[in-house]
């Protein structure tokens, strides 16, 4: 593993080169909104870590995307794919939401190889960024990682007194190094790693919550049944936040959309939520999911057993993002809690 | 204030006793300092569970629609902003007036939770608060903090008209005084809106809407969206969307026929509540859109906002011979 210093100056050169060469993906605020966006000019970046940060997986996995196109020819009906991926470089990705990949990607590169996923995620490097404060509601060390982890990004950043301090994890991340070699040094690395290691413990000490997901699996096995989702359920509003919200929900919906002429549309994937009501309507009028209790159930059961039955990983990575943006305070952390109490 | 809720935990649990309600909708503590949580009481036990203080921002109204197709009797908590929304579900005959026992509590303004977020730790434990009319004093386990109202209260509240509710059945404290000029509203924020040239309003809105998320949960929190089924949550297979108002991609086009159509929807029944803005995700300006039609409304059919009452039919929803019909 590689591990070099970049001070600010060059970073900013850096991030110049990046932008040039790649697509470059990063953190732009909007109207008090941070998104990762298509940068144009290095200047609207933030890497402003402590603020809420709406997660990266629209990068691989967008909030709707063509899958092809199709138009009626003379004979037969004509396909049309979207091209090819160009390679893109993801700027400043948290650990929880480089970890989230890690949960996306069984999903998609499972028994069933999502063209679409796999393509942008091969084709794109990940540059993580360590966070430089702890938020109210993350919990990210529940999950057997920190605020300075650099599990599922290519290159690491953290940040120190002399610039940032970048940790090549994987042969994307020394590739970026070795085609920027330039800009990167190794003095001073050694101070960089120490710096980083107090960061880490000083992080540590700002996690405020306490969560401890011992033996909810096990509960949650035999909880499908419990009384507790109905009255959990009540005061959910079944609207998308959480899930739009969730680095790591990835269901969606395939529609079609005529257009643009005569006998020709596109056949596009949109996100989905299991918090909506037609997530699970059946074409007979059936619904299985028909309430808020089997939906408010379906979420926490997915993110806290269903992914682990299915994939081995969670599917919650504790960023704490759906505590935030809840409007009526639905909180995991309490879930989990009394998840423990009542199962 | 810990009169209001001294109050309230005893008319809950007198309502619950006494088996006049079946369940009593209010507030309950929240998970940091500077929120709360809708809570459904269903016994005296519960009901001590109860609280109100100046972060008890949710419109629990739209919970009754949970139980609209059942008979029991419900009791609810309501601001003045959220009493309008009462109004609204009886107008619109979607809660019956016999099925509910409005708590209602004057309200001296909700504190902006972002800006005292700034000022005390989230992980404090809220003791107190207390209404001195022009500041709240806040009492936690880390300390004593006073917000001035000018500064900290939540922009909707600032030019609150309805600081004592419209409708209930058991007031839990004094009625606010209110000065003749703060009962009719300006709209300030909408003549500055409609300031701008169309091109500048046509690129203010390309910019919101384009990140709307589709999560609906403007649509969702809102008392006066109370259809049984939503034009939006038509259930087409994939290749019928066109058959719908729009489709499920959430592009910037769509995203306007989604305001839009929710924009004239509640034409001259929008209680102005403010939760639709309060929820957005991505703080899209909603009250914008909704404040527009209230004082178009206003200004064509004279002075009338929506929720204040019962009876008075509404300019939209209601028929008059005389109605002027040169449109026609």
């Amino acid at each position: 593993m590689t591990v070099k210093l970049i001070n600010k100056d060059r970073f900013n050169v850096f991030l110049e080169r990046l932008a040039s060469g790649n697509e470059l993906v990063a953190p732009i605020e909007e109207d008090g909104n941070i998104f990762y966006r298509r940068v144009t000019s290095v200047n609207e970046i933030t890497l402003e870590a402590d603020a809420f940060c709406f997660a990266p997986k629209g990068h691989f996995f967008p909030q709707y995307e063509v899958l092809y196109k199709y138009q009626q020819g003379s004979n037969a009906l004509v396909l049309e794919e979207p091209g090819p991926a160009g390679p893109s470089v993801l700027l400043g990705v948290k650990p929880c939401d480089a970890r989230a990949l890690l949960s996306l990607d069984p999903v998609f590169d499972g028994n069933y190889k999502d063209a679409y996923y796999l393509d942008k995620r091969v084709k794109t490097t990940i540059i993580g960024l360590s966070c430089r404060k702890v938020r109210y509601n993350c919990f990210c060390r529940a999950f057997g990682f920190g605020p300075t982890s650099g599990e599922g990004a290519d290159l690491f950043l953290t940040e120190v007194k002399d610039g940032y301090l970048a940790e090549a994890l994987t042969s994307k991340g020394e590739a970026l190094l070795k085609d920027y070699s330039d800009l990167f040094t190794e003095t001073g690395v050694d101070g960089a790693l120490q710096e980083k290691e107090q960061l880490a413990v000083q992080l540590d000490t700002q996690f405020k919550r306490k969560v401890d997901l011992d033996g909810v699996k096990a509960r949650l096995d035999n909880m499908f049944e419990h009384p507790y989702w109905e009255r959990l359920a009540r005061k959910c509003l079944t609207c998308g936040i959480c899930t739009f919200v969730c680095p790591t929900c990835h269901c969606f919906d395939i529609i079609d959309e005529n257009g643009g002429g005569s006998n020709c549309g596109s056949r596009l994937r949109c996100w989905d939520a299991c918090m909506f009501t037609d997530f699970t309507l059946h074409t007979s009028g059936h619904n299985p999911r028909p309430g808020k209790k089997e939906r408010v159930r379906n979420r926490f059961m997915h993110k806290l057993k269903y992914h682990l039955d299915r994939y081995r990983v969670t599917g919650c990575v504790g960023c704490g993002r759906c505590i935030e943006k809840c409007p009526v305070n639905m909180d995991i952390i309490q879930v989990i809690a009394e998840i423990k109490e009542v199962g | 204030m810990k009169q209001i809720v001294d109050r309230l935990r005893q008319e809950a649990a007198r309502l619950l006793a006494a088996g006049d309600v079946a369940m009593v909708i209010g507030y309950a503590k929240g998970t940091d300092v500077a929120r709360t949580t809708p809570y459904f009481a269903t016994n005296e036990e519960e009901a001590q569970n109860l609280t109100w203080n100046p972060f008890c921002t949710n419109n629990l109204v739209k919970y009754l629609l949970d139980f609209r197709f059942e008979d029991t009797k419900l009791a609810v908590v309501v601001k003045g902003c959220d009493s309008k929304g009462i109004n609204r579900l009886i107008y619109d005959r979607q809660f019956p007036r016999e099925r509910v026992v409005v708590l209602g509590v004057p309200c001296g303004g909700l504190l902006d939770r972002s800006k005292v977020l700034a000022t005390i730790d989230p992980g404090a434990e809220l003791q107190s608060v207390e209404d001195l009319g022009q500041e709240f004093v806040v009492r936690t386990d880390h300390g004593e903090f006073t917000f001035a109202k000018e500064q900290y209260l939540l922009p909707k509240c600032a030019v609150c008209r309805n600081p004592n509710p419209v409708i209930s059945d058991v007031l839990l404290g004094e009625e606010l005084p209110v000065a003749e000029e703060e009962k009719s509203d300006t709209f300030d924020d909408i003549v500055e809106m409609e300031a701008l040239d169309p091109a500048a309003k046509s690129a203010f809105w390309d910019r919101h809407f384009n990140r709307c998320l589709r999560c609906y949960a403007c649509r969702n929190v809102c008392p006066a969206c109370n259809c049984r089924e939503c034009a939006f949550e038509q259930a087409v297979p994939g290749w019928q969307q066109e058959a719908c108002w729009l489709s499920k991609k959430a592009s910037v086009d769509n995203n306007y026929t989604f305001h839009l159509i929710r924009m004239f929807d509640v034409t001259g029944r929008c209680i102005d509540c403010g939760e639709c803005e309060r929820v957005c995700p991505v703080n899209i300006p909603l009250r914008k859109l909704y404040r527009k039609v209230i004082k178009d409304v206003q200004e064509l059919f004279g002075d009338t906002t929506p929720g204040l009452n019962i009876g008075d039919g509404l300019p939209l929803t209601s028929y008059r011979k005389e109605d002027p019909e040169e449109f026609m």
